[in-house]
């Protein structure tokens, strides 16, 4: 089948799901197991389950949408994750955290794919992280929102990933079937996450902000300079640029982006240098 | 005296960047479109182009691409209120060195102007230019052009304080000898500000300001400050805070809530016993005592571990005499003799002779006890040479 074919059928799949609220959404593999250790643990607060939760764009997502009310309708609220968590309250945050480490991602047969699988979930902390430094240090905006943006600006990979991966189970697995290669693979998520996304959000009735991050434009708006859009696409750029990526980059393009965003956000050079130092290090370990 | 060439069809903008760019030093030529711009290239030499992007005539990319064409290599920034990606990375590749979207703070006009003249790096290849080591003897950063003073220009200051609570900067200076001065900024960007100025030995950075990540901050200011030690403000868990500090690029930690001891720790490790023991010549000065009375013992105590090494710094330069300068020390118990008592034979140790020096409340205190009543005495530490000179 080709990647196109694929990546069509694919698409009607999972928009059915998600319209019909029978979208599988599993948590990465370390989240999940820190999870049963918090659940555990009778003293862990409401802190120990946010950095959890902070660190996985599918359980945020499930997060805000638990937390999704008449205050965040506006989209013109602050939005955090905190703000969210307290919203739900300990007993349903436990339901939702039993939920997800049940639901532990696939593992692809194919390590490249598994490869890519963790760059994905590493780009979207790098883009929160930056994201929300980038509005922190400009002295501007709304930096704890910005991180939540970053976090889902690219949550539809995941989702599409896990459809894939279950995908592969069942025809390597059940079918004896050959599967895609991780250049396919990726092609098939490149060409489905924006729209899936899209449609998640709105389902979900995400706060408005984050669902223009999904959309991404691709350009920044110059009517709100240090809008929480802005940042994500200034930050999406600094993270490929940083390496931090699962896909093929167009360098003078992300450069661009880059160079527009400086201007745009008001980056000097000072602040820039020092965004991505470090990044790595920071978003390793989170997938193993 | 370099020229710039600013290229817009808009007069407003031609006058405001002109302006700008003389206060700079830079002598300014004129165009209204691309055409005008390429017939001043060919005319005069010039170091730089300011190009805007949409122009009558011609745009300003067909002029980039002309220039390039006919082999004109001059930087150019473009400065403009288009911002579509595929046009400015259309024109990033025919080699613009910078960007600025209009409408534009006259700031970054400057730095942009001066960045690319002195040929920094700018736009993307900044993310990958290298940052200092988080160790000390590290470059500094170039001086911000707008700034109006480098680091190593600005004022000297002990410490400095970044927490989102003033009550955390005010019960920190409490405890601070009043010869240790400090500023306290409750934001990242007050701070970044105050260390692009002024020069600090220490840093003190909360782990947990609203907003902010603390790492990342303190990565910025070790630009600014490379000399500096970067200390985290942490609350005492049972974590291993200590550990995840280093790891995030901190020297060290210093907790909340303060305490009498940790604070003297701290002050002992970064301000060195020379703050409580300053030694000019062959005089010994004992800074003045400002704490509560529970910090008698301590002071008392640093002055017991700092005093050999002075005196021996005071033997190596050759001196029979040394001056011993007590200043307003605490007088309760005994504390004071047995000090001034161990500095006197320490000194007879090195093959010197002491001086004392202080006001007539300490003297009479010393001349309470046998072992340092026949000190030579003296009110002034002129007075003291002079007796010694005699």
């Amino acid at each position: 089948m080709s990647v196109e074919k694929l990546s069509a059928e694919l698409e009607v799949i999972l928009v059915k799901r998600i319209q019909a609220d029978q979208l599988f959404l599993p948590s990465m593999p370390a989240v999940a197991t820190k999870i049963m250790e918090v659940l555990r643990d009778p003293d862990a607060g409401m802190k120990e389950v946010a950095k959890l939760v902070e660190k996985d764009p599918v359980l945020a997502a499930r997060t805000l949408r638990m937390a999704t009310s008449a205050a965040f309708a506006g989209g013109g609220k602050k939005i955090t994750l905190q703000e969210a968590l307290a919203r739900i309250g300990t007993k349903a945050l436990k339901g939702l955290l039993v939920e997800a480490s049940a639901q532990k991602l696939f593992v692809s047969r194919n390590p490249q794919i598994n490869d890519q699988l963790k760059t994905l979930w590493e780009h979207s902390v790098a883009v929160g992280i930056l994201a929300r430094d980038v509005l922190a240090l400009t002295g501007n905006g709304d930096s704890e929102s910005a991180y939540l943006a970053g976090l889902l600006h690219d949550v539809g990979k995941p989702v599409v990933a896990s459809v894939l991966l279950e995908l592969e189970r069942q025809l390597t697995e059940v079918y004896q079937k050959g599967w895609i290669d991780s250049g396919e693979w990726l092609a098939v998520i490149g060409a489905v996450h924006r729209k899936i996304a899209v449609a998640l959000a709105e389902k979900w009735q995400l706060p408005a902000p984050i669902v223009t991050c999904i959309k991404d434009s691709g350009e920044y708006d110059k009517g709100d300079r240090h809008s929480l859009a802005n940042a994500v696409c200034f930050s999406n750029a600094l993270s490929k640029k940083a390496g931090i990526y699962a896909g093929t980059v167009d360098a003078e393009d992300n450069d661009a982006v880059i160079m527009i965003g400086r201007s745009v956000i008001g980056i000097s050079d000072d602040i820039l240098r020092t965004l991505t130092k470090g990044l790595r290090e920071r978003v390793t370990g989170l997938y193993d | 005296m370099p020229a710039i060439l600013t290229v817009d069809d808009s007069r407003a903008v031609r006058t405001i960047v002109g302006k700008q760019v003389k206060e700079l030093g830079f002598d300014v030529l004129e165009a209204e479109d691309g055409v005008q711009g390429l017939e001043q290239l060919a005319q005069a030499t010039v170091d730089l182009v300011l190009l805007d992007v949409t122009m009558p005539n011609m745009d300003g990319p067909t002029m980039l691409q002309k220039m390039r064409e006919g082999g004109n290599q001059t930087p150019v920034i473009m400065l403009t209120s288009e911002s579509k990606r595929s046009i400015v990375a259309g024109a990033m590749k025919m080699g613009i060195s910078d960007y600025i979207l209009k409408p534009f703070k006259p700031e970054e006009l400057r730095q942009k102007v001066l960045s690319v003249l002195q040929g920094e790096p700018g736009g993307a290849d900044v993310v990958q230019a290298e940052a200092p080591p988080m160790g000390g003897g590290a470059t500094p950063a170039t001086p911000d052009p707008t700034s109006g003073a480098s680091p190593a220009g600005g004022r000297f200051v002990d410490i400095v304080v970044v927490d989102d609570m003033e009550n955390v900067h005010k019960k920190l200076r409490s405890m601070l000898p009043g010869h240790i001065s400090m500023n306290a900024h409750t934001s990242a960007q007050a701070a970044l500000g105050a260390c692009r100025e002024k020069v600090y030995r220490v840093v003190l950075i909360d782990t947990e300001i609203p907003d902010v990540n603390s790492a990342v901050l303190a990565q910025q200011i070790r630009v600014l400050q490379p000399h500096a030690a970067m200390v985290a403000l942490a609350l005492r868990t049972s974590n291993d805070v200590t550990k995840e500090v280093r790891e995030q690029g901190f020297d060290d930690v210093l907790f909340k809530p303060f305490r009498p001891e940790t604070v003297d720790d701290f002050l002992l490790r970064y301000f060195d016993n020379q703050d409580f023991l300053q030694v000019e010549d062959n005089v010994l000065k004992v800074a003045a005592f400002s704490g509560k009375a529970d910090r008698i013992e301590r002071f008392y105590a640093r002055l017991h571990g700092a005093f050999p090494a002075a005196l021996e710094k005071v033997a190596a330069a050759c001196y029979d005499e040394v001056v011993l300068d007590v200043g307003t020390p605490p007088l309760e118990g005994d504390r004071l003799p047995k000090f001034v008592l161990a500095v006197a034979d320490k000194s007879k140790e090195f093959g010197m002779s002491l001086s004392l020096v202080g006001p007539a409340d300490v003297r009479k205190v010393l001349g309470g006890y046998t072992e340092t009543k026949d000190l030579k005495f003296f009110g002034s530490v002129p007075e003291a040479r002079a007796g010694a000179a005699a």
